[in-house]
């Protein structure tokens, strides 16, 4: 079983650190950014579908990686990477039937409360542990997270969930019982 | 499949959402990269990568800038699409100006072998602009917003004494209490000459050269004096103020200066008092610059009503911590080590971490910006901007790719990219924010991404180089020309173009009939046209040597 959730966390890290190095397309309105990141959708779907510790793994392990590639080093401390992992963990802490679209609903409104949990951690990370001008918190993290990251996790998350379930009942029927 | 997606009206609702969602963003991804490769012609290889390029994102942010500056769109006193009118930024006017000279100079030096007038058309008609006059140009004047804007309130420029008439002058627009506008002047004009050798503007050039060295080595009546009119080796602006900043400009023009023309100003010394003075009196606890020492009390100037209060001669104090520590800025340090390096590489390469670690903050793991002081790292505005923009060029020139694209995604994640109709230009959209941003972030691209750093351009072009075939003309407005330069070593002119319509492009200082080659193949013998050469090229993208 841990071992399922270690294998399950690498291979969601090594899938969010693929994605999110790509370059997303998006748009601004005004000052707010629209677009998508589906990173943020594999840290959810991992939740959903191996469980909290698992959802945690794989946003904190991806998003150190992530800085490491980026900056050289580890970003505050990895305190942002755990605000990445903490929304995998709010998504991984109900079961859900990816074949029904209620339980993707369930999946959606849950990645979105994840997903505001972590902005408020990077939120309040920055200003009281980086210092951060409340301007550009707001303006560069925050705002951009919550414009980009709420259309991401509600569409994505099921959406993905709902194809990882495909495939899976057509290639690996036995990975259904182990959900 | 289709069964799946009947089940659930959920997953088809999302995954239209997403369709819509996601073809409404495709407008601000990475550009092209610019297309290279590799030709053997004669034996010998030519590697289109080993020659420094452009992409179409930096011309096309160039041919944007070119709208705002050409006098073919406009007056050099006219300011339409800059949107530098109110007066929390019209003192900044200058400062555009000079600092987007700066970028272009590293964009035209990316391509040395294109030297039609519309770089240098460009570049010339940018000094034309910071060199308005209020005679000519009134209150649209460079003139007036930098120095004789009744709100700055200093009219009387004497020294010692500000107002004793019988005391040295020092005043006037081109004065040697203005730094902050005479030494920017002088170096779009010192770069202009280096990149163009047209030899117009070398007389003046020098009699600025020659005002500071009276400025730094007499007591401004001829009489030799040691540290200058101010005695510390450097020259004031705002009046009265002298700064790293500032004056690594006039000292960078020095240098430049002596490698275009010959001359041993730096050697004389001129520069030693003050190198020594900002090296040792204006430095923090940290061994990098402070921001502003004052050689004078300026006429009018309001003491703080409260904590410690400012000596003249002394240190501009900080006005956040309030408690007699020196001003301390990332934009000054970011400025002045950039500009001070080709002088003094060694202090550049030690304060560059220090600078990092003190000044930066990391937003997240793409993304970090530079705050303005460190006393106060929770503030933001206009000088956090400002500070990451300098030490963008600041990280290039280090080789820092790292900091320089995180400081990037900051500043330009935010902003839509606009492209004209016709596809020619392009522009970070900053209305919403700030529209005096516009024409800032389109030359700070430019000015952190170019492969030319700001110390590259401190040393004269070799003079065998102004013998070297170059495009002397061309149908500018058709084509984009990502590399183009000779290549002394193998003979062969290297060009890398795109062109949208029939063009014709023309080359001088061939001495034989040349002929192109693209892909390694034959592509067409150039056409003599008096002394020059010429060649007519269809709408395509062309990797084309030249022998």
């Amino acid at each position: 079983m841990l071992l399922w959730v270690v294998a399950y966390s690498i291979i969601g890290a090594a899938i969010y650190l693929i994605v999110v190095l790509i370059p997303m397309p998006f748009t601004m309105i005004s000052l707010f950014k629209l677009g998508l990141a589906p990173a943020l959708a594999v840290i959810a779907v991992v939740g959903a579908v191996r469980g909290p510790i698992a959802g945690l793994l794989t946003g904190y392990i991806g998003e150190v990686m992530h800085a490491l590639i980026l900056s050289g080093g580890l970003v505050t401390a990895t305190l942002p990477a755990l605000a990445y992992g903490f929304m995998g963990l709010v998504v991984g802490l109900t079961p859900y039937e990816f074949a029904r679209g209620r339980s993707l609903a369930k999946l959606s409104l849950l990645s979105i409360v994840g997903l505001m949990m972590t902005a408020l951690l990077v939120l309040v990370i920055d200003l009281f542990v980086e210092s951060f001008g409340t301007l550009a918190v707001i303006g560069f993290a925050f705002l951009p997270l919550v414009t980009v990251g709420l259309p991401t996790v509600a569409l994505l998350t099921p959406l993905f969930a709902r194809v990882l379930y495909f495939f899976t009942v057509e290639i690996r029927p036995h990975a259904i019982g182990a959900m | 499949m289709s069964s799946y997606l009947k089940t659930s009206k959920f997953f088809l609702g999302v995954l239209v959402l997403t369709v819509v969602i996601g073809g409404m963003t495709f407008g601000n991804l990475p550009g092209p990269a610019t297309p290279m490769g590799v030709q053997t012609i004669n034996s010998v290889t030519y590697n289109f990568a080993d020659y420094r390029s452009l992409t179409q994102e930096q011309l096309a942010l160039f041919n944007y800038v070119n709208t705002i500056v050409s006098s073919k769109y406009q007056g050099y006193g006219s300011w339409n699409g800059w949107y530098a009118q109110s007066p929390a930024v019209i003192g900044l006017h200058h400062y555009v100006l000079a600092f987007m000279s700066y970028a272009t100079a590293s964009l035209f030096d990316s391509t040395p072998g294109y030297r039609t007038d519309y770089y240098r058309g460009f570049a010339y008609d940018l000094i034309e602009k910071m060199n308005t006059t209020e005679a000519r140009w009134t209150n649209e004047s460079i003139e007036y917003r930098e120095w004789t804007n009744p709100s700055y309130g200093f009219t009387q420029y004497h020294y010692p004494n500000a107002t004793n008439s019988s005391d040295l002058y020092v005043g006037s627009f081109r004065g040697p209490a203005n730094i902050m506008w005479t030494g920017h002047y002088a170096l779009m004009m010192t770069l202009y000459e280096r990149n163009f050798h047209t030899g117009n503007l070398t007389n003046e050039i020098g009699w600025f050269v020659r005002d500071w060295n009276n400025t730094l080595t007499t007591d401004g009546l001829g009489n030799l004096k040691q540290g200058g009119i101010w005695g510390v080796g450097l020259i004031p602006c705002e009046p009265y103020v002298v700064f790293v900043q500032c004056n690594s400009i006039p000292l960078y023009i020095t240098e430049l200066y002596d490698s275009l023309y010959g001359t041993h100003f730096m050697d004389s010394g001129m520069w030693d008092y003050g190198l020594n003075f900002i090296n040792t009196v204006m430095q923090d606890g940290h061994d990098l610059f402070t921001d502003g020492y004052y050689v004078m009390k300026p006429l009018g100037y309001q003491f703080p009503s409260d904590g410690p209060q400012p000596t003249f001669p002394g240190p501009a104090l900080d006005r956040i911590m309030h408690d007699g520590r020196p001003k301390v800025s990332s934009y000054c340090n970011a400025w002045s080590l950039t500009f001070l390096e080709h002088a003094q590489p060694d202090e550049t390469t030690k304060d560059y971490p220090v600078f990092l670690d003190l000044y930066s903050k990391d937003v997240s793991a793409d993304k970090m910006y530079m705050v303005d002081s460190y006393y106060c790292p929770s503030r933001f505005g206009t000088y956090d901007i400002l500070g990451s923009l300098f030490t963008l060029a600041l990280a290039k020139q280090r080789g820092d790719t790292t900091t320089r694209d995180r400081i990037l995604n900051f500043l330009y994640s935010n902003f839509n990219k606009v492209w004209s109709a016709d596809g020619r230009t392009m522009h970070y959209d900053t209305m919403s924010l700030e529209p005096f941003l516009q024409s800032v972030l389109a030359f700070g691209w430019i000015w952190a991404t170019t492969p030319v750093t700001i110390r590259s351009l401190a040393d004269a072009r070799p003079a065998d180089f102004w013998g070297y075939p170059y495009i002397s003309h061309a149908d500018d407005d058709s084509v984009w020309v990502y590399q183009a330069q000779w290549d002394p070593a193998k003979a062969g002119f290297i060009l890398n173009i795109r062109v949208d319509h029939p063009s014709t492009l023309v080359f001088s200082n061939f001495d034989h009939v040349p002929t192109a080659y693209s892909g390694g193949a034959f592509l067409a013998q150039l056409t003599a046209s008096g002394a020059d050469y010429s060649m007519s090229l269809q709408p395509g993208t062309y990797n084309i040597v030249i022998i």
